[in-house]
């Protein structure tokens, strides 16, 4: 049924395009008396209604076909209930609905048969058929993978129809051409070649501006749906787009060669016909590539697919940390900078130029290798696999237990064992797709063995977010009492805000409205602390603070035990404390520490027993005060480890 | 008819007609939406009246049932953190003015409760019964 699915939604797709083609050809090349020029018209006018068939038939069979997907079952295509929901239930439906009424609208304008003699009619027939037929064209884009992008629908869908229309105009205009080419180089056809000349001048003007709106939006579409280079490379959407590009660069080149050889010679019948013949197989490798467009379609969207990437390599840029990596880099950027100059001077220069050429190639090619080679790390499949646990307080914490448990024996108990020391950088720039391929499969030549039997996927993603948690922990030795100003790097983990059987809240509840002071603590070493806090929590909360008190003894009458006078209104975590408590105490041990997280969600103060105790409100208030003048806050941080 | 008079009056009767489509059924739309609301609303409400009125309620008082944890008591206000009590009062923490009978002896510290407030409003809201969660 999918291969139905993909065949009608080509032949839709394709017989669209060429509808467009067909209304906008016309009017670009504007009226003429030569009879060849009217039989041209009139032919085009018989495809036209016969496309419109085509378009509508197989705008029923995508239908029927879409729905028996929809419904998991080969009968539904032919079951009216099923096929009306799928029209009326679907937003999908709905747009097939809208469109393929416009369709019937221009075919009813098509089946008018009305007098076109008077210029003034023929441009409006024609510009009326254009206009309706690009509308159900464009109306593709609003049930199409851009749809689903959120936030920024309307940005997404209007980027898609730019896309979508100046296909249309580009390469269903082709076919028209070439017929009108071809026409005109027969002996028969003489009296249209100037006609023919300047509707093909016209046409390359008009493709250039089509072709430089299909490469903008093709640019932002992608940036949209595919995202990243591990999208790109591996999954079935990316590759449909690279096969894509790929196709696309002969038709550029077949473009070129047209629009400077071969249309600047055009005057002789010879000419024309081999123009003809480029522009046939310019739109014949354009519907190719509509294929792969239909198929794009018919596929998950790369950024919510799983990567796979096909190479055991990546260049990594987190190295360029690295002085002698950065030095490399450096230079061989300069080489290749030197080399981009030298093959332009090649292009645009007369004299040796290919001496020129092999000299910039070798150029681009020494610097390619000096600068990115220090970069180049072993990759794995899961590379750009997304985790699917969130870098949550739970997690971690099941992780420093599976971590004890298998790993704290060879990389010692705090991951810094020489040799197998996880906070090194070189472990901290992996990927945590490349960790998970690492735990999993094991290191033979360091004598790692593999733990993808003997510990669920889950353990393994929660032991990548431990040891996530484990660099950040090394790195939060150096955020103290006072918040640096526009300086937020360290993510605070999300965690469960249980207190009793209330419904649970969580940390990434509070982003964008309000920061949280984080207060670890221990009674009864802790009583006077939290005492100023239960007083001060009026204030904290009028200047956008919440408190969140965690027990370090998890005790469930946490509440209790703060005692009535003064009351304590606050949340107190009693369920799940153990996880907050094992997650921050990597940050700031102890029996009480404070950590002030701000409104985007990232650690900004941390206050140690052992760094000077603990702020008063002013000092908290301070702190708040300085964050909320930050000029450009940071954006959300993600809720997965990278 | 030319073909231009046919194409103008095609796309006049085009943009006429999903103007006044859209105009008319949105404004439709969100007229019923408005009614429904209102009249969910107005249910809740008669429900909470009827309920009051089984407890010996005034007239225009309503009833709220609410879930939450003491958090701190005193001779005439109890503080609650409560989850949304629908009609009444967003999750937070709230003090509220005990009736008479109810008995408050019982009630401590970090109490998970199921409660019952009585009155004509938020301001106003007394709370009337008491149960462990």
């Amino acid at each position: 049924m999918r291969a139905l699915l993909l065949t009608a939604l080509w032949v839709h797709l394709g017989s669209s395009v060429l509808l467009v083609g067909t209304f906008f050809m016309p009017l670009l090349a504007g009226t003429s008396p030569a009879p060849t020029v009217r039989r041209w018209d009139a032919t085009l006018l018989t495809w036209s209604r016969r496309l419109l068939l085509v378009v509508l038939g197989s705008g029923l069979v995508w239908l029927l076909a879409r729905t028996s997907v929809f419904e998991n079952r080969s009968a539904a295509a032919l079951d009216p209930r099923a096929v009306w929901r799928a029209v009326l239930d679907t937003w999908p439906g709905f747009v097939w609905l809208a469109r393929h009424g416009i369709l019937l609208v221009l075919g009813a304008f098509l089946a008018l048969a009305a007098d076109t003699g008077q210029r003034r009619d023929w441009i409006a027939a024609r510009a009326q058929a254009l206009a309706l037929a690009t509308m159900a064209l464009a109306l593709l884009s609003a049930s199409s993978h851009a749809a689903a992008i959120a936030p920024g629908t309307a940005r997404a869908v209007a980027v898609d129809v730019v896309h979508v229309v100046a296909t249309g105009l580009w390469l269903g205009a082709l076919a028209p051409l070439a017929l009108l080419l071809h026409a005109a180089s027969g002996d028969e056809g003489a009296d249209a070649r100037p006609h023919a000349i300047r509707a093909a001048r016209r046409f390359s003007r008009a493709a250039l501006l089509a072709m430089l709106l299909l490469i903008a939006s093709g640019v932002l579409n992608a940036a949209a749906q595919v995202e990243t280079v591990g999208a790109l490379v591996g999954t079935s959407h990316g590759r449909l787009l690279i096969a894509k590009l790929t196709l696309l660069a002969p038709i550029l080149l077949i473009a070129a060669v047209n629009r400077t050889r071969v249309l600047p010679a055009v005057s002789t019948p010879r000419a024309m016909r081999r123009l003809a013949v480029f522009v046939g197989v310019e739109a014949g490798l354009g519907l190719t590539l509509l294929g792969l467009a239909a198929a794009m379609t018919l596929t998950t969207p790369a950024r919510h697919a799983e990567a796979v990437w096909p190479f055991p390599f990546r260049i990594s840029p987190e190295l360029l940390d690295v002085p002698a990596a950065r030095w490399r880099a450096l230079i061989g950027s300069q080489l290749a900078v030197v080399g981009a100059v030298v093959l332009l001077a090649s292009l645009l220069g007369r004299r040796r130029r290919g001496t020129l050429l092999a000299g910039a190639l070798a150029l681009i090619a020494t610097g390619a290798g000096v600068g990115l080679m220090p970069l180049v790390v072993d990759a794995y499949p899961t590379t750009y696999r997304r985790p699917p646990v969130t870098y949550h307080a739970s997690s971690i914490a099941a992780g420093m237990a599976v971590f004890q448990q298998q790993c704290a024996a060879c990389h010692g108990a705090g991951a810094t064992a020489p040799r197998v020391d996880l906070r090194a950088r070189l472990t901290t720039a992996r990927h945590a797709g490349e960790l998970f391929w690492l735990v999993s499969h094991g290191v033979a030549d360091r004598g790692m063995p593999g733990f993808e039997t003997r510990l669920t996927e889950t353990q393994r993603w929660n032991l990548i977010n431990y040891i996530r948690a484990l660099a950040a922990a090394d790195g939060a030795t150096t955020i103290g009492r006072q918040a640096e100003l526009d300086r937020a790097w360290l993510a605070a983990p999300d965690f469960t805000v249980a207190v009793g059987p209330l419904a649970p809240g969580a940390l990434r509840d509070y982003r964008g409205r309000r920061m949280v002071l984080l207060v670890v603590y221990t009674l009864p070493r802790s009583r006077g602390r939290m005492i100023e806090l239960a007083r001060t929590y009026n204030l904290l909360s009028t200047i956008g603070v919440e408190v969140i008190a965690v027990p370090t003894d998890s005790a469930p009458d946490a509440i209790r035990e703060l005692g009535a006078s003064p009351p304590v209104l606050f949340p107190v975590v009693t369920d799940g404390a153990a996880d907050i408590v094992t997650t921050y105490g990597m940050l700031a041990s102890g029996p009480h520490a404070e950590v002030l997280i701000d409104r985007q969600g990232y650690v900004r103060a941390i206050w140690r027993e052992s760094g000077g105790g603990m702020p008063d409100a002013g000092a908290v208030q301070r702190e708040v005060e300085q964050l909320n003048a930050e000029k450009s806050p940071p954006p959300f941080p993600d809720d997965h480890v990278h | 008819m030319p073909v231009w008079k046919v194409a103008v009056a095609l796309n006049l009767s085009f943009a006429v007609g999903l103007g006044l489509g859209y105009a008319g059924w949105g404004r439709r739309a969100e007229a019923l939406d408005r009614d429904f609301e209102a009249a969910r609303t107005q249910v809740e409400r008669l429900e909470r009246q009827q309920q009051a009125c089984a407890a010996g309620a005034r007239a225009g008082e309503q009833r709220w049932e609410g879930r939450g944890i003491v958090r701190a008591v005193y001779p005439q206000l109890l503080m609650i953190t409560h989850e949304e009590i629908r009609g009444l009062l967003p999750a937070r923490t709230t003090s509220f003015r005990p009736g008479a009978t109810l008995l408050r002896e019982s009630l401590r510290i970090g109490d998970p409760i199921r409660f019952a407030l009585q009155g004509t409003g938020a301001d106003d809201a007394t709370l009337v019964a008491v149960a462990p969660w």
